[in-house]
């Protein structure tokens, strides 16, 4: 925007009608550069040299990928008194998709934000819930769980409370979104979808396999489900949680979504830095297997070991959890395992720093801000948790999955895109909401996940290749989420900790 | 020469408008609904205007003379209007028809200068140029007066004065005709000799308009603003109406100076009274000072902790003359420290152990002011409060919001206090409602402090009784994750505030 004459500011000022030059914004892209996760990890792809490393360390146990997923094996392993292993985690900062920032402000996540409070079936989830007091004589720590008001969508320009549309609808349209409670109510009740959703499988009858092949929307149109609002919604939920539209994703899988959870409580857990909260606490913890900053280039067999490549050293392992997403292991593992046939979405997300609140009318800022009929998922408030009455500024965290078309041609669109363009996208998003964002933010910093997630599509639950990589034998296992096509904090929990059991027993075995 | 007859019509247009808006303004301090006293005043006015008007057909001889005359009425019944009203509402019954009486004669006068006015200037202009000039300035003096009464006229000279000067300006004007159109006077003495008269009058009247007002605004004039000020948290004003100090914080009304002693005895004393020797005291809110008043009562009484987030709040109560004598200098007393901070992550923060709490946030009425009072809360507090401590925790109306009241009760059993909910009879709130919480099963105080204005020994225990349409409501507790209260409380209050 060109600078207004002074003469024109001196006229427009006169008449309250300052022009609203807008303020400098700064920000930029997080965790790229290249010594960092997303250049490093092409220089695989592209089969770039790596320098042999020089050190060489024995250590019997290995974990590959320092998020939830590896450090839930590492809680197992640590649990069972095991020990003699390490966590190499490629980035700076362990955590994967629950990483998470900090400025003077607040805490913020960088991507998952939330734990649903679990049901009375996932008993890891609530013992770790034990372990950091969020459970305590079965009642859940209230100043975890989300603080009212929960959720609001922006719908026919205003704000109403919850996601789940509610202004503007037709008789027709409630009898639909009942008709569609009744269906999941049904599935419910066949206990086939469970969390973790390897507990269901064994429950699944011809007809919930069936709903591998055909997609949500597929299943929709079968059911006559046609409601814009109620597709809306659904497409948002399979969107926020899948990085998928209800057009492409399995229909099991997005059935999955509303029928594998019946929460105990209001919830969900949530902390100004998302599930950035429970990494921090697991690493009080387990700090001292961490050792970020290593990019694992290799993982070879030799002899009965693994010979594990990171740049520095060279790891001599009895066994391997190969925490990390598991297409990586084509390209990293000798002998390598077939092509791993399970799509990834690209994401974004941003952080807004915000030095005040925008004008807001009608209800109050709920932790959750979605807009309807928008590509973005909304805003979730940072310092929503935060019990202060007082709270000037804010940070707000800003989510897109980009689930149009196929992943490859979203993520050549998602690093296109300068930070300029994608700053003007989601200031232009927020807009629609709330017209003086620009007047309110000081900071956007965009985090870009080419491969943020698996996507569930219509096939990926009941794949040979996933179902054989579960069934963990030998001394290389897998334990990313992805192994469920799901990227839920559970799953990976489940993974992480299944695959540490497999080895705690084979390690033991070769120990005696 | 043409310019000054115009500026004449500037001014008589802009007394004639600041008359009719201190007509309406005072029936609307003085009866209230302004809607209403502003349209019948305005509509009267211009009819008055109108009758005016068409009387001024009816002069036909001595133009000039018979506008001076005019004039200087306007001048004196202007600008002793608001006078005549203020005493007319104090000391008898027909302040309406004194109003209405007065609207009608000051519009007829007004009514009738502008058509005077034009036909005495009709042989020195063109006719077209006249009435094109006349009312140009004459909706120029409308504007002036319109923005200059509001802006400067009641807030720098009160009612009173403004409208004595404006009289002034009226006969300054007939003071001034006497010399433009000398030449149709045939005897200028007389009608300047009548000016000299009104101007003296109103120049009296301006001198001791001191007294007038302070006679009147004290004794009449609603709610004098001694100070309004916004801070990043609130927005404070306190005002004045008789003896009557009001504090409003975001125009929610937080004591009268007539009534406060109730509220505040209230709130310390039973809880207070009951502990032997208490040692360490916390205050949550209450950065007035009012009801660390009351606690310095007790000798005991090693420490006071307050813990208020507005610093602008604390200073006032600190520091200006009238605030510290309403709080007999509370917040000045070696014993009490004072914190300005957000109170539930303070309390997160700080580890103190208290013998009592007093806890007196505002109203319940949005999600923020909501988590003061949940069991989250309730918990922590708990942790504040020693063994054979109490906190008491104010509650809103156990009235006007009777499922709020027993909310925050039920909420600070769920958070693990015994409860003991008491109210007490505040005029200028109506029925109010507290609940004690102790940590162990308390006994009621059997004496209060000696020299109290409300409570005694006796009367305390009658505070614990509710009546049955005060009596317990069944309520959710109110929770972080699922505020209860919030809802309830707009509910409630939006069924007796329209």
């Amino acid at each position: 925007m060109s600078r207004p004459s002074r003469r024109q500011f001196a006229s427009a000022a006169l008449l309250g009608l300052a022009p609203k030059s807008e303020p400098r914004i700064a920000g930029g892209f997080v965790f790229e550069g290249p010594d960092q996760g997303l250049d490093q990890g092409h220089r695989i792809r592209d089969k770039a040299r790596f320098a042999t490393p020089r050190r060489r360390e024995r250590i019997p146990v290995v974990i590959a990928g320092g998020g939830v997923a590896g450090l839930s094996a590492a809680w197992r392993l640590d649990k069972r008194g095991f020990r003699d292993f390490v966590v190499l985690e490629m980035e700076a900062q362990a955590g994967g998709n629950a990483r998470s920032g900090q400025n003077e402000i607040t805490a913020y996540p960088w991507a998952a934000h939330y734990l649903p409070v679990p049901d009375k079936h996932e008993a890891l989830v609530r013992e770790l819930c034990e372990e950091l007091g969020l459970l305590q004589d079965g009642v859940w720590n209230e100043r975890w769980l989300c603080h009212s008001p929960q959720e609001r969508l922006f719908l026919h320009g205003r704000w109403q409370e919850g996601v789940e549309p509610a202004i503007g609808l037709t008789r027709k349209d409630t009898a639909q979104f009942r008709q569609f409670e009744e269906r999941i109510q049904e599935l419910r009740a066949t206990a086939a979808f469970r969390i973790p959703m390897e507990e269901g499988l064994a429950k699944a009858t011809p007809a919930v396999r069936a709903l591998d092949t055909i997609t949500m929307g597929d299943w929709m149109d079968r059911e006559a489900l046609i409601s814009p609002y109620l597709r809306w919604f659904v497409d948002y939920s399979t969107r926020d949680d899948y990085g998928t539209h209800v057009s492409d994703i399995s229909a099991w899988a997005g059935l999955h979504y509303f029928a594998s959870r019946e929460p105990e409580d209001k919830g969900p857990l949530t902390w100004p830095e998302g599930n950035g909260w429970i990494v921090k606490k697991l690493l009080v913890k387990l700090g001292r297997y961490m050792r970020t900053k290593s990019m694992i280039y290799q993982v070879r067999r030799e002899g009965q070991r693994w010979l594990v490549f990171t740049e520095n050293t060279i790891y001599e392992a009895d066994a391997v959890i190969f925490a990390a997403p598991t297409w990586l292991a084509s390209w990293i593992v000798d002998p390598a395992p077939p092509r791993w046939p399970i799509v990834t979405a690209p994401w974004i997300t941003a952080n807004l720093t915000l030095h005040r609140w925008p004008e807001n009318k009608g209800l109050e800022y709920a932790w959750d801000n979605v807009i309807y009929n928008s590509t973005s998922l909304g805003y979730v408030v940072a310092t929503h948790q935060n019990v202060a009455m007082y709270q000037p500024q804010t940070v707000w965290t800003w989510y897109m999955a980009l689930a149009d078309g196929s992943g490859a041609d979203q993520r050549r669109l998602l690093l296109g895109g300068d930070w300029n363009y994608w700053k003007e996208r989601i200031l232009a998003d927020l807009e629609k909401a709330h017209p003086d964002i620009r007047q309110c933010v000081d900071r956007i910093d965009i985090f870009r996940i080419g491969h943020a997630m698996p996507r569930p599509l219509p096939g990926a639950i009941f794949n040979p290749e996933r179902i054989h990589r579960t069934k963990h034998t030998g001394t290389l296992v897998y334990a990313n989420c992805d192994l469920s096509s799901l990227s839920l904090f559970e799953e990976a929990q489940y993974r992480g900790v299944s695959a540490a059991d497999h080895i705690l027993k084979v390690v033991s075995r070769s120990g005696a | 020469m043409a310019i000054v007859l115009f500026l004449s019509v500037f001014l008589i247009a802009a007394c004639g408008l600041i008359y009719e808006l201190i007509a309406g303004t005072l029936a609307s301090y003085l009866l209230g609904d302004s809607v209403l006293q502003f349209s019948t005043v305005i509509g009267s006015y211009l009819f008055a205007m109108g009758i005016g008007s068409w009387l001024s057909r009816f002069i036909d001889r001595a133009l000039v003379a018979r506008f001076i005359t005019i004039e200087l009425l306007v001048g004196l019944l202007g600008g002793f209007s608001s006078t005549l009203l203020f005493l007319g509402f104090a000391y008898t019954q027909a302040f309406r028809f004194l109003l209405y009486v007065l609207v009608v004669i000051i519009g007829i006068l007004v009514g009738l200068e502008i058509p005077l006015l034009m036909r005495i200037l009709r042989e020195r202009f063109q006719f077209k140029e006249l009435v094109a000039n006349v009312l140009t300035f004459d909706y120029l003096g409308a504007l002036g007066a319109s923005l200059l009464f509001p802006l400067v006229l009641v807030p720098k000279l009160g009612l009173v004065r403004g409208a004595i000067l404006f009289g002034l300006i009226n006969a300054a004007v007939a003071l001034w005709s006497t010399w433009l159109f000398k030449e149709h006077l045939p005897t200028p003495g007389i009608q300047r000799a009548g000016c000299a008269i009104v101007v003296l009058a109103l120049c009296i009247g301006l001198a001791f308009g001191n007294v007038i007002t302070d006679t009147a605004d004290s004794a009449l004039y609603s709610d004098e603003v001694i100070f309004a000020k916004s801070t990043p948290y609130q927005r404070m004003v306190l005002t004045k109406w008789k003896q009557d100090y009001r504090l409003y914080l975001n125009s929610h009304l937080q004591f009268s100076s007539r009534d406060e002693y109730r509220y505040h005895e209230a709130l310390v004393h039973p809880g207070l009274a009951s502990i032997a020797s208490p040692k360490r005291a916390l205050v949550l809110g209450g950065g007035d000072g009012l009801a660390v008043r009351e606690m310095l009562r007790y000798a005991s009484l090693e420490s006071i902790t307050l813990v208020d987030l507005d610093p602008e709040m604390t200073r006032q109560f600190s520091t200006h003359p009238l605030l510290v004598e309403l709080n007999s200098g509370s917040l000045k007393n070696p014993k009490v420290h004072v914190i300005n901070a957000d109170a539930f992550p303070w309390l997160e923060k700080n580890d103190g152990v208290y013998d009592f709490v007093v806890v007196d946030f505002p109203d319940p009425n949005n999600y923020s002011l909501g988590k003061l009072y949940t069991t989250a809360f309730y918990r922590l507090l708990r942790h504040h409060v020693a063994q054979n401590g109490v906190a008491v925790v104010q509650s809103t109306s156990p009235m006007f919001a009777r499922q709020s009241f027993w909310c925050i009760n039920e909420t600070m059993k769920q958070a693990g206090f015994k409860t003991y909910p008491y109210h007490v009879y505040v005029p200028s709130f109506g029925e109010w409602g507290y609940v004690l919480g102790a940590v162990e099963e308390w006994r009621q105080p059997a004496q209060v402090p000696p020299g109290l204005k409300f409570l005694t020994a006796t009367n305390v225990h009658e505070l614990f009784d509710f009546p049955p349409d005060l009596a317990p409501v069944p309520a959710e507790p109110n929770r972080l994750s699922d505020q209860t209260l919030v809802r309830y409380y707009e509910r409630e209050w939006r069924e007796i505030v329209r």
